[in-house]
């Protein structure tokens, strides 16, 4: 068997708690050929560079039906499951990308001229954060993910779009198996993924039905929240399709909670790994806002994209990426780029000049920052300020299996309290 | 406090918009407008604003030479 790329080893699960070994050899080539046809890059100038590149598509419809060599044989069915929805904004292109994406805009944060539905959650965001933190009293050890980090943005999304939280259980569990299933490495091919995959397909398809569910419920009667208005006021740029308006819909509830959970989860474990910089935001609870950009830069809670591709030959960095080819581009290896940012490895929460690509960068720039920002800045914040002499149970934490949406599945904490 | 917006690397993402919609504007889909002195009880979400500028193009207080969030 050939040797694996070291993109191949960083996707092994086992390294799944510390790519970045294999991220550092990964950058001595920025823009590197995988043996399936895939270029990944893993420096922090060429990603920028292909963020602002015409020449590279987000189109799924684009990508070549990634031909699932014998090596991979499971790999297909779930893919053409995805593939059915319609595109959503993370998978087109302008003209369409900019449209829709600008009608979603106007009904997540408010009209232009008063955009401050997501600035007006502060209250709520606090409140829903004092329950939890309020339900950990009396106990000494904690699952920082299940009990602190995942309901949160859960009960957030759940009331912005309008989807029922009695529904939560449900789709909670069609998203964990679906991304149970996602592996894009070398383990893809073994027995265990393959059945996963199989068991996912059902619930992607769930999920969509779901929404189809809903949407059709909101258009015979309007309901709280986003989708319904959505359904029923496209505005001045017409209405989304049906299609459109659910396949969007999946991706808010999917992006809305996913990504949020690991960032709380993860950032919570990284202070606790380094017991000054808790300290430090513990005596400057002002601190809390460029300490979250820097805890994003750290753990990046989308590892990589991977739904780009080449329109045309691109040259960079000594290579040509073929018309066609599939492109990654490894968030998490560019904000621990030395090239960019001094000492990478290091976490400091004061880091000047933080333009780190968390969130990426570019027409696709995450949709949702601000109401991320909000979450995990009340969040960590306030579990700095109220859990009393919090110690790591297991460090390394065991990891979700999937690759992009990197995130601990447990934290186990042990508390001697909850401060008032 | 004072702030000051480098307009020559804002991209008009409006990510500071959603933050202080009190203090940054968007007018159209790319220029930018601000209160350059807004009050001090907007402290907190100017910060914010000025963290989550993916492009970092947002600076506080510098003209008092104490620099204070993101910017360099
Ligand atoms: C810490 C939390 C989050 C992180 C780290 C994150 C990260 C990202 C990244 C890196 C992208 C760009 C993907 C690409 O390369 O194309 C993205 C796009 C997106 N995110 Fe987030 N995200 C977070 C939270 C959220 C939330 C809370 C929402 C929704 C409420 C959301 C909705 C979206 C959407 C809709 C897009 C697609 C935007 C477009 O293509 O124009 N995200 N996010
Ligand atoms: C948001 C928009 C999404 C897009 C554009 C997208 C796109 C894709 C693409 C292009 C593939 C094929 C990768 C390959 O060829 O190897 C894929 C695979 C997959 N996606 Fe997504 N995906 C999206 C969201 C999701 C969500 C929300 C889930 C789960 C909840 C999910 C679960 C999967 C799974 C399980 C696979 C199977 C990977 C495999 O074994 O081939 N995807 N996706
Ligand atoms: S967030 Fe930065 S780039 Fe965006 S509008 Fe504000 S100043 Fe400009």
């Amino acid at each position: 068997m050939p040797e694996e790329t070291p993109w191949q080893q960083a996707l092994r699960y086992a390294n799944r708690a510390d790519p970045y070994p294999f991220y550092a050899e990964l950058r001595k080539t920025p823009v590197a050929r995988q043996p399936d046809g895939t270029y990944v890059v893993s420096t922090y100038r060429e990603i920028v560079a292909l963020l602002h590149d015409p020449r590279v598509s987000s189109d799924v419809r684009r990508l070549p039906a990634r031909a699932p060599a014998p090596a991979e044989p499971g790999a297909e069915p779930i893919t053409e499951a995805v593939i059915e929805l319609e595109p959503n904004i993370i998978t087109c292109d302008p003209p369409e990308h900019d449209r829709d994406r600008r009608m979603m805009t106007r009904h997540f944060y408010g009209p232009t001229d008063a955009p401050h539905q997501i600035s007006d959650l502060e209250p709520d965001i606090r409140r829903i954060v004092a329950g939890l933190l309020d339900g950990m009293r009396g106990k000494t050890r904690i699952d920082v993910v299940d009990e602190f980090a995942y309901p949160l943005p859960v009960k957030l999304i759940c009331k912005i779009l309008g989807v029922p939280l009695e529904d939560e259980p449900r789709f909670h569990t069609w998203i964990e198996t679906a991304l149970d299933a996602l592996d894009l490495g070398p383990e893809a091919a073994s027995e265990e993924m393959r059945s996963r995959v199989a068991g996912a397909r059902g619930s992607v398809k769930e999920l969509e039905q779901f929404m189809a569910g809903l949407l059709r419920q909101y258009a015979e009667q309007p309901g709280p929240g986003m989708i319904s208005a959505m359904v029923h006021n496209g505005g001045p740029g017409g209405r989304m399709s049906e299609g459109v308006l659910a396949s969007n819909a999946v991706l808010l509830l999917f992006a809305g909670h996913e990504t949020t959970v690991n960032l709380i989860a993860h950032s919570v474990l990284t202070l606790l790994r380094h017991p000054e910089a808790l300290e430090k935001l513990r005596r400057r609870p002002d601190l809390i806002v460029p300490a979250v950009e820097e805890l994003l830069r750290f753990e990046s809670s989308v590892q990589f994209w991977h739904t780009r591709s080449a329109v045309e030959d691109i040259e960079i960095a000594g290579t040509t990426i073929p018309a066609g080819a599939p492109i990654f581009l490894v968030y998490g290896s560019g904000n621990r780029d030395p090239e960019r940012f001094t000492d990478p490895d290091r976490l400091d929460l004061e880091r000047p000049d933080n333009e780190h690509l968390g969130f990426s960068q570019g027409i696709h720039f995450c949709f949702g920052a601000p109401l991320a920002r909000l979450e995990v800045q009340v969040a960590v914040g306030e579990f700095v300020r109220r859990v009393e002499n919090p110690r790591l149970v297991v460090d390394p934490p065991p990891y979700r299996h999937n690759q992009i949406f990197r995130g601990p599945r447990h934290v186990l904490v042990d508390i001697d309290g909850i401060r008032d | 406090m004072r702030i000051v917006v480098d307009l020559n690397r804002c991209q008009g993402y409006a990510q500071c918009v959603y933050l202080a919609h009190e203090v940054f504007k968007l007018n159209g889909t790319e220029s930018l407008t601000y209160d350059p002195n807004p009050d001090d009880a907007r402290r907190l979400q100017v910060e914010r604003a000025a963290a989550a500028c993916p492009v970092r193009a947002i600076m506080i207080d510098r003209l008092d030479g104490a620099e204070r969030g993101a910017a360099s």
